[in-house]
């Protein structure tokens, strides 16, 4: 500790001062780029040269160089831990995205991964990660669980009049609350009501009552489209747009039904404007879905938050499948869009 | 060598069953400075995670002014050096330029979060906000949790050098200083860190 007055001083000053010229040394390669060293060879001698401020703080400033080896052994460790939760965080971030790919070999390669996956897991993801598979929640059903009813408004768009109910515990009993072959016969009662109260000029498709599986869209929905349109479809301002209410607006314009069905089947991108914000993200093709998905997680955008379109005709497997062999790009879907009448 | 006996005891007493010699307080910080890092290594690597992942702008090099960053990083820099005399000067019962060079820390440092207040302010004007994207989002709560370490640093300093007019210190208290002093030179290295990672690396 008791160093001499004039060596200690001394070299203090002359790390400040090398400690300085490294920093502009540092400025100078950002700002006057040399061409000679190229990008990859700049990085380096970037990263070389704050470890070596770094280094030379540590050494002389907290004086590790000439102090006790156990402050050494502390920092040391902490540095070992922070620098492999770092190769930890990129590895997570960087891997997943190295191998996802909206490429259409890269999609029949992941199907066909995907074909492998064990029933358990497959069962995991009906459930939406819940803890008990789709047999053990139709034995016991929960408040939670159990698939809710839609009434739709009949005399007019007012949310108040708009009234959702629990069905009774037997209905929700009946087998296998969550499989697409039982789910139609519960939610059947619900879902007729809103295309028998439609005026059925207003509909495209078949007037015979459409049926489809709630609880099925909504596990598509939330594994699938929730992590950016978040649950209640809200989207996130600025990255994301909203879903409540946008949709139902979109799908009551002449076309609208069909561009709803295009964004998810081959995705969208170029900038939109949904009320007054503007969005210049990119919306993911889900093609890769099976049809029924892609119905069904439609389906419940347009009818889980909110009144359903007047004239909603709820998507089929079958209206899916038939948009498929036009193959258009998310540009053309941007075009559509416009087409349609939205920004 | 052992750490949890050395927390056993405090201050400078040195208690029977002691297998340390080292001061409790330097301990503790070094120890600190350790979890710190690892804090600080979570926020970067989540910072290079979300890198170039905002669906909207503004991004970095639209805002980013390596020379004015230059200039903080160098101010900050030269108040490690300006801690280090002062530790100097405490070490040899010079108090008078303990105080000078410690006041010169605090006013180095307020000065580097002066500069940070004008860039957070400017990028704010400029539409950056910690909602508006990914960007934002982890780049303010990166930096900001520096600012704030610089802010207690500052604070801190000022603190000790109130006390040197309220009660005499002499060489035997320059461990409190020295302390202080480690902390100040962990918010400089990891300027150093962020400076390269975060500023100078978006232009390559």
């Amino acid at each position: 500790m008791a160093d001499s007055k004039h060596s200690s001083v001394t070299s203090y000053v002359i790390v400040a001062l090398i400690l300085g010229v490294i920093t502009y040394i540092e400025f100078a390669l950002v700002e006057y780029p040399q061409a000679w060293l190229g990008s990859t060879w700049t990085l380096i001698w970037l990263i070389a040269l704050s470890v070596v401020k770094f280094i030379m703080v540590v050494m002389f400033f907290m004086h590790l160089k000439d102090d006790d080896r156990t402050y050494t052994g502390f920092f040391s460790s902490g540095m070992f831990i922070a620098l492999a939760t770092f190769v930890g965080l990129t590895a997570m971030f960087v891997l997943p995205r190295a191998v996802a790919s909206t490429k259409p070999e890269n999609v029949a390669a992941a199907n066909a991964a995907h074909a492998e996956v064990p029933e358990a897991l497959l069962k995991n993801v009906e459930t939406g990660g819940a803890s008990r598979t789709p047999d053990q929640i139709a034995d016991t059903p929960r408040a939670a669980d159990r698939s809710v009813e839609i009434t739709p408004p009949t005399a007019s768009n007012d949310a108040s009049t708009y009234s959702v109910t629990t069905p009774t515990t037997a209905a929700a009993g009946t087998p296998a609350a969550g499989t697409p072959e039982a789910a139609p016969a519960q939610a059947g009662g619900a879902n007729e009501a809103p295309a028998a109260a439609a005026p059925a000029a207003a509909t495209p498709a078949a007037a015979a009552p459409v049926e489809w599986d709630s609880a099925h869209g909504a596990t598509v929905f939330n594994s699938n489209c929730m992590a950016c349109h978040q649950a209640t479809g809200q989207g996130i301002p600025g990255a994301f747009p909203p879903l409540a209410g946008h949709a139902a607006d979109i799908y009551a314009l002449d076309g609208g039904r069909t561009y709803l069905l295009d964004t998810v089947l081959f995705g969208l991108q170029g900038q939109i404007t949904v009320n007054g914000a503007v969005y210049n993200g990119v919306m993911p093709a889900w093609g890769h879905l099976p049809d029924g998905d892609i119905a069904d997680a439609l389906n419940h955008v347009l009818t889980a938050w909110g009144t359903p379109p007047s004239g909603f005709t709820p998507f089929t497997a079958a209206d899916v499948e038939a948009r498929r062999p036009d193959a258009l790009t998310s540009a053309d879907v941007h075009a559509h869009r416009k087409a349609i009448g939205l920004q | 060598m052992s750490a949890e006996a050395s927390t056993a005891a405090t201050g400078t007493v040195v208690a029977p069953y002691r297998s340390s010699k080292l001061p409790d307080v330097k301990l503790m910080m070094w120890v600190f400075l350790a979890s710190d890092t690892m804090f600080f290594g979570s926020l970067i690597g989540t910072y290079l995670a979300y890198h170039n992942r905002s669906l909207v702008g503004p991004m970095p090099r639209d805002l980013f002014d390596i020379p004015l960053t230059t200039v903080s990083t160098f101010v900050l820099l030269m108040s490690s050096f300006l801690m280090v005399l002062a530790l100097h000067s405490l070490r040899q019962n010079d108090i008078s330029k303990f105080r000078l060079w410690t006041l010169g820390v605090a006013v180095f440092g307020s000065i580097f979060l002066g500069f940070q207040v004008y860039e957070f302010t400017h990028f704010a004007n400029a539409g950056l906000s910690v909602h508006q994207n990914l960007f934002g989002t982890t780049f303010f709560i990166l930096t900001g949790t520096h600012g704030v370490h610089v802010t207690v640093g500052v604070l801190w300093l000022v603190s000790l050098l109130i006390t040197s007019y309220l009660r005499p210190m002499q060489a035997k208290d320059a461990v409190y200083l020295e302390i202080a002093g480690l902390y100040w030179h962990f918010v400089d290295i990891v300027w150093i860190v962020i400076f390269t990672v975060v500023y100078l690396v978006e232009f390559l």
